[in-house]
């Protein structure tokens, strides 16, 4: 009986790593969000909530990809 | 007796439809993501979108822990019948209870039985059996459990916000969560309408094959892919609401963060292992991410009886399965007379089943109705301002009680 315990490891390191990486960054972006929501701390914060704002919105959009490369993965149809 | 087989198989991937819509969208629909009618139907599209796209799966479908072929067994119509009939009542059994049990599981031991008794125990491939099936199935929880808890500790840690002066808690906003949470339990319904339609397919073409229909060796025609596609997203439409409430607020109260968190490592872990060749059940991956992200959250509590009651049905799930799929082909064995008998007999468990399960229904309306109620807008509950509230409710009960006696006296 052979069992591959390395494919297991393979499996579980690339689950961790997916995992954190997506939820990673998407906690960033809620937080990123989260600090341009807030009243402007003061003047010298002019352009701060943009700047944070659309870092926030890079985050989304790198989870967006990330779901769209496993749907990649899902459909045999687009491997070539 | 073909088509018998046929009608009975896509039977089996509407239990599989709705035994498996907790895996994808229990979450959601416990943090009130989205309402639940939507869920489901998004599930059963995402589902039958999914069977569409892939049939890699359904082309391996035995994956060779039946020893068939050359030298091995000789695959009857009557032995995938009976282990199907055994694979259809335990999950139904298990989704009276509301357990979610891996249907794959119930698929194998079903077939295991009837191969058993139809042609000895030399005919199960045990190596591959322990390999695929057993060990996989204390693994997947395990990698489950302990990234989704390390995931949902890491999406706490990285929105927790003080005030630098001060320091009272800002508003974190982690309501963000709950459109996350759409997509990624999308990505699993759409991971797993790829995977279980496939394994209908493909014992309807195993059997259009042993019944002399089909060619060997060639896949799933279209329109067994349709049928099966269908029978998936119907049974992922009527829900399988027990198994829901069982998933969505049974384990853990889940929170969005805790819900995108359990799903993103169901995906993550689904994807990895059905790419690096290794199949995990869905269910199992599933509630083993839910237990974990309720671990990741401080004052989240685990409900571990319901966990124990899940991993005795994941252990009996195979047993069980291929003692009824034996005791089916053992039945359907004496002939025509036989199988008639198989198939009264099913017909009517499933019917008590289903009329059993009326005595106290679980619908779209009261699976998870305390938050079904408050609709999309769940405001989340401190944990100072809940005890505060129940207490307050104590006080008035208990004024309540002494005025009563008053009134008494």
């Amino acid at each position: 009986m052979s069992i591959d315990w390395f494919a297991y490891l393979v499996v579980a390191l690339v689950t961790l790593v997916a995992t954190l990486l997506v939820v990673g960054l998407y906690s960033t972006g809620v937080r990123l969000y989260a600090i341009s929501s807030d009243a402007g701390p003061g003047p010298a914060a002019q352009g701060r909530p943009t700047l944070v704002r659309a870092g926030a919105y890079a985050c989304f959009a790198l989870c967006a990809a990330a779901v769209l490369f496993g749907v990649y993965l899902i459909v045999p149809a687009l491997h070539f | 007796m073909v088509a018998l087989v046929i009608a009975l198989a896509l039977f089996f991937d509407f239990t599989n439809g709705f035994h498996d819509t907790a895996n994808a969208m229990a979450t959601p629909i416990a943090t009130g993501a989205i309402k639940p009618k939507n869920a489901v139907a998004l599930a059963a599209v995402l589902n039958l979108v999914g069977a569409f796209l892939s049939t890699e799966v359904a082309k391996t479908i035995s994956g060779g822990i039946i020893r068939e072929g050359d030298g091995g067994i000789q695959i009857t119509p009557v032995m995938i019948f009976a282990g199907l009939l055994g694979a259809v009542i335990w999950n139904l059994i298990t989704w009276l209870l509301g357990l979610p049990s891996s249907s794959s599981h119930a698929l194998f031991g079903g077939l295991i039985g009837a191969a058993v008794v139809g042609a000895g125990f030399g005919a199960v491939d045990y190596s591959v059996l322990m390999s695929k099936v057993i060990l996989p199935a204390f693994i997947a929880p395990a990698i489950a459990l302990s990234v989704a808890y390390l995931a949902t500790k890491l999406a706490y840690s990285i929105t927790r916000r003080h005030d630098p002066d001060s320091g009272d808690k800002l508003p974190r906003k982690r309501g963000g969560f709950r459109y996350a949470q759409i997509f990624s339990s999308s990505l699993v319904a759409l991971a797993h309408g790829t995977n279980d339609a496939q394994k209908t397919m493909g014992v309807i073409t195993l059997v259009l094959i042993s019944g002399g229909f089909q060619t060997v060796g060639t896949g799933p025609v279209f329109w067994v892919v349709a049928a099966c596609a269908f029978a998936i997203a119907a049974g992922t439409y009527a829900g399988g609401w027990r198994i829901i409430r069982t998933m969505g607020t049974g384990l853990t109260d889940v929170k969005p963060a805790q819900g995108f968190a359990a799903e993103t490592s169901t995906a993550a872990a689904i994807l990895a292992s059905t790419h690096l060749g290794m199949a995990l059940s869905t269910t199992q991956v599933a509630s083993g991410s839910v237990i974990g992200s309720g671990l990741g959250r401080k004052g989240a509590e685990v409900r571990w009886g319901t966990a124990r009651r899940i991993a005795g049905g994941w252990l009996l799930t195979l047993p069980a399965a291929a003692v009824m799929g034996a005791a089916a082909a053992a039945v359907a064995a004496t002939g025509m007379i036989g199988v008639t008998v198989d198939a009264v007999l099913g017909l009517a468990i499933i019917l008590f089943i289903f009329l059993w399960s009326r005595r106290n229904r679980v619908g779209h309306d009261n699976a998870v109705s305390n938050i079904d109620n408050a609709g999309g807008a769940v405001r989340i509950k401190k944990g100072k301002s809940r005890s505060r509230s129940s207490a307050s409710a104590e006080a008035r009960k208990e004024n309540a009680r002494t005025k009563d006696k008053e009134h008494s006296k």
